[in-house]
């Protein structure tokens, strides 16, 4: 965490951090449906399907750290694996979408299971 | 150990299209239908006469000066720190000078205050009516059957919420009725949202009670019942006791450091 003083001289606009998550926290909603209707089709059931879903969201994150964050956040000097250029904290990055997601996840993959199982 | 054999029960098809989709799509409309309610019937800010807009942005002013003190040379920051604790002190942007001291009005018999409060019961409304009326209309014309399975197993304390109405008391929890499908959509239609509508829409009534929790201290401010003398001698008091120190202190050995040769 940087001290107050470096705060001061290299400022954290705040309007680009909340851009920023606002639209990580739309991809993460959006695929998190997705990933519902897939489940759903495949007719996964209990543990497989929530696996399925964890996996997935993180194979989201990563596919969003290295074709979004990685190639700016890397040239800047930044360590590998290291969001901290334009998020905040890295748990919100990394497991954020299973929080934000989960409940469009279960709605999706209901509806899906029962169109296709019925 | 006999294993416990899969309950299926025969339903018609058309169950879907008489149920889960005009279900579905009566609770997407109404997040459509509340997003612009919500849009149309936000009330204007009031103009606010030049007393009282001078009272609240010196105010702010007071505060911004005191976040941003580091971008002020040492000698700006001084006078503009004595300017502003002089005018604090004396009540200088005072709305009534002449009421300073005097306990502030009942907020009850503020019309302001009531402007707000009618503000936050619209809000109320247009939450619970819609509720109230799709959970009548679920319950009236859609219950006492089951219509899905939950692909994942449940204990048996969900019973009686997902199948309410259905009084078989061996059936899997599992199996939820339409009311169940109801909160279901209740809870995971903010991406459906959120696709529709732009993000910060005003279509989920969770997303709305997230956004109560959050921003309070702006409207808390000016608000009614706050005596904004005290508000001011609490300012002029923040400003008296920061330590000044600028962001060009010391700029000549970073920008040296910085430079590789």
């Amino acid at each position: 965490m940087p001290s107050e003083q470096e705060l001061q001289i290299s400022p954290i606009v705040q309007e680009s951090l909340v851009h920023n998550s606002r639209t990580l926290y739309n991809l993460q909603s959006l695929t998190a449906s997705l990933f519902g209707v897939s489940a759903g089709i495949l007719g996964l059931e209990s543990y497989s399907g929530f696996v399925f879903y964890v996996a997935l969201s993180l194979v989201t994150a990563v596919l969003f750290y290295a074709l979004r964050v990685a190639p700016t956040s890397l040239a800047s000097g930044k360590p590998p694996l290291d969001t901290s250029r334009y998020f905040r904290g890295a748990y919100d990055f990394w497991a954020g979408g299973l929080m934000n997601g989960f409940a469009g996840f279960v709605l999706t993959w209901t509806l899906f299971y029962g169109l296709v199982t019925a | 150990m006999a294993q416990v054999p899969v309950q299926s029960i025969h339903r018609d098809p058309q169950l879907f299209y008489w149920i889960l989709f005009p279900i579905t799509i009566v609770m997407i409309l109404t997040g459509v239908l509340r997003h612009y309610a919500t849009v149309l019937m936000a009330s204007a800010p009031k103009k606010q006469d030049q007393k009282a807009t001078r009272e609240q942005r010196s105010l702010l002013h007071g505060i911004n000066v005191r976040g941003n003190h580091h971008v002020l040379s040492k000698p700006s920051f001084t006078a503009r720190r004595d300017a502003l604790i002089t005018a604090y002190e004396s009540g200088a942007y005072l709305k009534n000078p002449d009421s300073r001291g005097q306990p502030p009005p009942n907020p009850m018999s503020d019309p302001n205050a009531m402007e707000g409060m009618m503000g936050m019961m619209k809000n109320q409304m247009a939450m619970v009516i819609p509720n109230t009326l799709i959970m009548s209309w679920i319950n009236a014309f859609f219950s006492g059957y089951v219509i899905m399975k939950l692909p994942f197993p449940l204990t048996i304390k969900f019973k009686s919420m997902l199948q309410a109405g259905v009084a078989t008391r061996d059936m899997d929890p599992r199996w939820m009725s339409s009311i169940s499908w109801y909160f279901l959509c209740i809870f995971g239609l903010q991406p459906v949202f959120n696709f529709l509508l732009g993000s910060d829409n005003a279509a989920s009534q969770m997303a709305q009670q997230m956004n109560q929790m959050g921003p309070q201290g702006g409207a808390q401010m000016f608000g009614p019942g706050v005596d904004p003398n005290k508000q001011f001698l609490a300012e002029a008091e923040n400003l008296a006791v920061i330590e000044h120190h600028s962001v060009l202190d010391g700029v000549e050995q970073r920008l040296l450091a910085g430079i590789k040769v």
